[in-house]
């Protein structure tokens, strides 16, 4: 219990540095936050402007829509703030640069020092702007907010930090072995986001059930969403899969933060 | 040191010719970077084509039953789609940072003492780069959306003629001209602060959405396109587009060729400007 109060302390006093070194330029800082608000502005903006052109995307509302797209940015967005220092670029530069071996001389968990290596300040604006349109599709969707549905989208969001956040870890690992070349997680992390950001009937039969059996990105929002809306899930599924997201994702991660493990025995440094 | 302004051609009388052939060097090298990472390429490709696919996806859906949207048809939307993945290495939509980093770094200085025009210089470079990006990313991806769409039992809309593939081509010229003068515009803020990153990221983020690379802007309402008509990043990345899709032809393509032109003068006027007043207050650090 002890050790674990002193580690959370450890964790946030790294946090703390970071902030501290990151504000230093205040404009630079504030035009920064701007422009990481502004690519999700941008991409939400695409959508919103041209919607009531087409009016509904696949039967889905506007509102729905916001739902399903703010559950997915507000989720990665706080997973890229607590899995950011596993970020397969950023890890890469830590074994590149051989800082990373800095890390095992260190007397403080290596996982934690990890976690704590990237916080990207900037990124706390985005989190404003996916709450905020999250909330617009909670209040526009048509849905009763009742306990029951809290708990359930609040399970989807862990859920979906667990996943991705497994993906990280996964991707950062690899840079173990392959200093580069992780280019493919991109279309597991940022693809898999952007997939789940849309009802997942717009998608080709062969995709969607990619999406759901094999790489299990469906069960994440998708199928939470649904059942809130009080839709059927596809391909016959039962309806207790919306529940699937939290132990899905905690799942994922456990494994994930077992092979970085493995990965960290394994390594060997760059001789630098 | 301060270092004063970049040296004037006339210093080197006489050089013309061998000018022309510097540069020509300088964009013949640009050209063979990106092939000395053919598995990034690679990757690239299928990045790519994967997130084109989740694209299509979207697009397709939105268009539900309807033949038509704002000129636009599905074979029309899946092909705007196609030349946005394959675009998106060649004009940097993603952003572009080289410039900033040789002011952060000090390499600047080794830059300004060569003979030769700096912003000459960074536009050579880069346009051998886009060349072989297009070559290494945007041909393959117009290839592998042209097979898909035949599966599929469709095709890509093509430019109609040699008069259309002629304007296309020019356009798509003068879009990189006028996307590398905005970058390297965007660049030169590294003059001004220690970490210009932040005001690039603003800047591509609207770059992305103003150049059309986000959603078509015919499909924008009239207000968000009258106030987009009046910058210059429809000239980027749109009107190209519009002219591959044959959706201005006749004096109207001409008419969009010319606004292209206009903003890259625009640009460079303002580029040039901004360089040399970031180059008079430009301090290296010795080391």
């Amino acid at each position: 219990m002890a050790s674990l109060r002193h580690h959370t302390r450890l964790y946030f006093r790294l946090l703390g540095a970071q902030v501290r070194s990151q504000g230093a330029y205040r404009t630079s800082f504030l035009l920064d936050s701007l422009g990481t608000l502004l690519i999700t502005a941008a991409e939400f903006a695409a959508l919103v402007l041209v919607l009531p052109r087409f009016g509904s995307l696949s039967g889905w509302t506007l509102g729905e829509v916001c739902l399903l797209y703010g559950l997915a940015e507000l989720a990665f967005v706080l997973m890229d703030i607590l899995f950011g220092g596993f970020d397969a670029p950023n890890l890469s530069g830590h074994v590149r640069s051989g800082t990373f071996s800095t890390f095992l001389l260190r007397p403080a968990p290596l996982t934690l020092q990890v976690f704590a290596s990237d916080f990207a300040l900037r990124r706390v604006a985005r989190v404003g702007l996916a709450a905020a349109i999250a909330g617009y599709g909670l209040t526009h969707a048509g849905l009763s907010l009742n306990p029951q549905t809290c708990l359930l989208l609040l399970g989807a969001v862990l859920g979906m930090i667990a996943f991705f956040g497994a993906l990280f870890v996964v991707g950062g690992t690899l840079t173990f072995w392959t200093v580069d070349s992780v280019e493919a997680m991109n279309v597991l992390t940022y693809g898999g986001r952007t997939l789940i950001s849309y009802p997942m009937d717009i998608y080709g039969r062969a995709l969607r059930r990619t999406f759901t059996f094999i790489i299990p990105a469906a069960f994440l929002s998708y199928f939470p969403v649904l059942r809130v809306l009080g839709r059927p899930l596809p391909d016959g599924l039962p309806d207790w899969a919306a529940l699937l997201p939290l132990p899905v994702g905690l799942l994922a991660l456990g494994a994930a933060l077992g092979f970085f493990r493995f990965g960290v025995r394994h390594y060997q440094g760059t001789g630098t | 040191m301060t270092i004063q302004s970049p040296p004037a051609p006339q210093r080197h009388a006489g050089a013309a010719g061998s000018g022309v052939a510097l540069y020509a060097a300088v964009a013949r090298l640009g050209f063979r970077r990106p092939f000395a990472y053919p598995q990034a390429a690679l990757w690239g490709v299928v990045t790519n084509a994967f997130f084109g696919l989740l694209r299509v996806s979207v697009l397709v859906a939105l268009f539900g039953a309807r033949p038509q949207v704002a000129g636009y048809s599905v074979t029309d939307a899946v092909t705007y789609t196609a030349l946005m993945q394959a675009f998106i290495m060649a004009l940097a939509l993603f952003g572009w940072t080289d410039f900033m980093r040789t002011v952060h770094r000090g390499e600047i200085g080794t830059d300004l003492l060569r003979p030769m025009n700096l912003l000459g210089f960074w536009a050579a470079q880069d346009a051998g780069r886009a060349a072989a990006q297009f070559a290494l990313r945007g041909l393959p991806m117009l290839l592998i959306f042209q097979l898909g769409a035949a599966f599929t039992g469709g095709g890509l809309h093509w430019p109609a003629g040699p008069l259309a593939w002629t304007q296309t081509i020019l356009s798509a010229a003068l879009a990189w001209a006028c996307g590398f003068l905005f970058r390297f515009l965007v660049n030169c803020a590294a003059f001004w602060s220690p970490d210009a990153a932040g005001f690039g990221r603003f800047a591509w983020a609207l770059l992305g959405l103003g150049c059309g690379f986000l959603m078509p802007l015919a499909f924008f309402p009239a207000w968000a396109q009258a106030a987009l008509a009046c910058t210059p990043f429809p000239s980027m990345l749109n009107t190209t587009v519009e002219l591959w899709l044959g959706l201005r032809s006749g004096p109207g393509a001409w008419v969009a060729l010319g606004t292209q032109l206009a903003w890259t003068g625009a640009l460079l006027a303002v580029t040039t400007f901004t360089l040399r007043r970031g180059l008079r207050r430009l301090e290296v650090a010795g080391g």
